[in-house]
């Protein structure tokens, strides 16, 4: 049998307050939503492995395990803040589409996040595709910060599962083809 | 391990674990498994099993490890399980164990159960964060959306305030009046977003694109046997719109024979399936909308007037782009980021000659166009502004050709001999350079030249 080729790699979830970031995690982990809000304090912490992936230029077979960084939204930012962000390989920016200030926010986050983790690689989605009509969604902010950032976005619901394990999928060949 | 040191650590909430060079468990307090929530063996197992949020600060545990750090530390963290309820907190401390006796450098982990703390601290978080998030949900979405319709003429001022009254009010019939490509669809997309409860059904049918006995058996829905091939009952768009919006494009292409059927249905909101006797009542709201002059349509006969009075309620009339002067630009410039963003390309606005032949051109597709000719010039540009002659305009495209007409002859032509000449007299127009030809013909050099071997042209 072909050996695996094992690797963990620790990702951030970074988002203002109530855009998914958890019921995202929860559903890509445990499959389940829960419709309550329950702001996060701190950091939850938890681990999931990634279906397999060969590498188009080795042919090898690797696995990649995330440890998974859902971090509470961070209204100050200080050295609590960057042990969080210290040593992340990867990020998931969040943004709520129902609300427009939170595209504003992640802006700042990621700027910060990037400081701490240059070579980090990102990706950015756009959470409760549920609750918007596709048509409405103001495709301009994403298309700006994908640009800014040279990365993709995805757009999920936490609820329904859309797009979800696709949104973890892609951060993680992001993470392999920088390897 | 002494009792009383195992009482302490106890009512404290603290534990702790030594962990030897190879960062492997070594030692560990009998409540270190509960408070640091591993609930595996914990024999022999490595730091990075026991706490994979040290994954990533590799570089800080080993400087704590070989003591050129005096101390990592990681607040408020908690393993997060599937069930919130039971969620509990720590914080992690490593330091360098300062024992005299083991020469190998080794790790004190001490994990403080921070539950109680965190959960109030939680508490009054989520009281601050739920109150902004139903703020949020009641007035943000709703303004947010509005600013979709871009401009800042008094005329989109006006159609924003508009959708800000009329997103109140959620059963009220909306007309909305414009041009082709004024936003209709949008406008009726934004009302319905900020209106209703989210998860309402957005359901839209054109009256202009299906025969009248498929309209009525769409809209109001059938029973088995309604009609032959009605071999089972399906729902209408007014029941699959119930609790939320129909959008009932192009209203002025409704039959006449459904119009009054519509009719019933907006006074009393109830209906009936086709082969049904049993009413049914929905809660919906209905937008319609044409742009079509309803009115002289009224006056032609080709509208019923009652119909018209009653949706003629709250009517909105969207300004077509050419009443919107200085809101062109602003478009226009919205578009330009758009398409660069989109196509990846260095495209940073317009030249002034550009710009001016944007202003002055009257759009007869509306935003529509605009955003059309937009796209168009993006994909072609090659410099950082677009230039006037890459904004192709449809007036642009019809001049060169000035409406080519081909006689037809009574005995009849064929299209292989309208094709041969036209080859010819584009060689004689360019005094037989084919590459000229071959732009006048809109073909690559390689398919004129292609033509006029096949059909043996003289070159």
């Amino acid at each position: 049998m072909e050996k695996r080729i094992e690797i963990r790699k620790k990702i951030c979830m970074l988002g203002a307050f109530g855009v998914g970031k958890t019921s995202l995690v929860r559903q890509f982990v445990f499959n389940k939503y829960e419709d309550k809000y329950l702001s996060t304090i701190g950091v939850l912490i938890s681990q999931k492995q990634l279906p397999p992936f060969r590498k188009s230029d080795s042919g090898r077979i690797e696995q990649l395990e995330f440890i998974i960084w859902d971090l509470a939204n961070i209204e100050k930012y200080n050295k609590m803040t960057k042990n969080y962000f210290r040593g992340a390989a990867g990020a998931i920016a969040v943004c709520d589409l129902t609300r427009a200030h939170t595209f504003e926010e992640i802006d700042q986050l990621l700027n910060k996040f990037l400081e701490i983790n240059p070579k980090s690689r990102i990706v950015l989605a756009g959470n409760k595709i549920d609750l918007v009509d596709q048509q409405l969604i103001e495709m301009e902010r994403f298309l700006h910060l994908s640009d800014s950032y040279q990365t993709t976005y995805t757009l999920t619901s936490a609820k329904t599962g859309e797009n979800v394990e696709q949104l973890f999928v892609c951060l993680g060949n992001e993470l392999l083809k920088s390897e | 391990m002494g009792e009383f040191i195992e009482q302490i650590l106890s009512e404290k909430k603290l534990a702790f674990a030594i962990f030897d060079h190879d960062l492997i468990l070594n030692n560990y307090s009998p409540n270190f498994g509960q408070i640091s929530q591993v609930n595996t063996r914990l024999k022999e197992k490595s730091i990075w099993d026991i706490f994979p949020e040290l994954i990533g600060s590799e570089k800080e545990v080993t400087a704590v490890l070989t003591k050129s750090q005096k101390k990592y530390q990681l607040e408020k963290i908690c393993k997060f399980t599937n069930d919130s309820a039971r969620l509990s907190y720590y914080t992690l401390t490593l330091l360098p164990l300062k024992n005299q006796t083991v020469y190998t450098p080794q790790l004190l982990c001490i994990v403080a159960d921070t539950t109680s703390e965190t959960r109030l601290e939680q508490e009054i978080q989520q009281q601050k964060y739920e109150i902004e998030l139903l703020q949020a949900s009641l007035s943000g979405y709703g303004q947010y959306l509005s600013h979709k319709i871009l401009g800042e003429s008094e005329k989109v001022k006006k159609v924003r305030k508009f959708i800000g009254k009329i997103a109140s009010i959620r059963n009220t019939t909306v007309l909305l009046q414009g041009e082709s490509g004024t936003g209709k669809n949008l406008v009726a997309r934004i009302i319905h977003q900020t209106s209703m409860p989210p998860k309402s059904p957005f359901v839209e049918i054109n009256c202009a694109s299906l025969p009248s006995t498929l309209l009525e058996s769409e809209i109001f829905g059938y029973e088995k046997g309604a009609f032959t091939s009605a071999v089972v009952s399906k729902k209408g768009l007014l029941e699959e719109a119930d609790g939320g919006t129909l959008f009932l494009d192009e209203i002025g292409e409704l039959p006449h024979s459904l119009q009054a059927k519509f009719l019933t249905f907006l006074e009393t909101k109830t209906f009936r399936r086709l082969g049904s006797t049993r009413e049914k009542k929905v809660n919906i709201r209905v937008i319609a909308s044409t742009n079509k002059d309803l009115e002289q349509a009224v006056k032609n006969n080709e509208f019923r007037q009652d119909l018209f009075y009653r949706l003629d309620v709250v009517t909105l009339r969207l300004p077509p782009l050419r009443e919107l002067d200085e809101d062109k630009l602003i478009i226009a410039k919205h578009f330009v980021r758009l398409f660069a963003l989109d196509f990846r390309k260095n495209v940073k606005g317009l030249t002034e000659s550009a710009k001016a032949k944007i202003s002055n051109y009257s759009w007869p597709g509306n935003v529509r166009e605009l955003r059309n000719v937009i796209e168009r010039a993006v994909i072609f540009a090659e410099g950082e502004k677009i230039d006037a002659d890459e904004i192709i305009l449809a007036e642009d495209k019809s001049r060169p050709q000035d409406s080519p007409t081909v006689d037809i002859a009574a005995q009849g032509i064929t299209l292989v001999e309208i094709e041969k000449k036209l080859l010819q007299d584009a060689l004689i127009k360019t005094r037989g350079n084919q590459s000229k030809a071959a732009r006048l013909l809109g073909l690559t050099l390689d398919t004129f030249r292609y033509r006029i071997k096949k059909y043996n042209i003289p070159f």
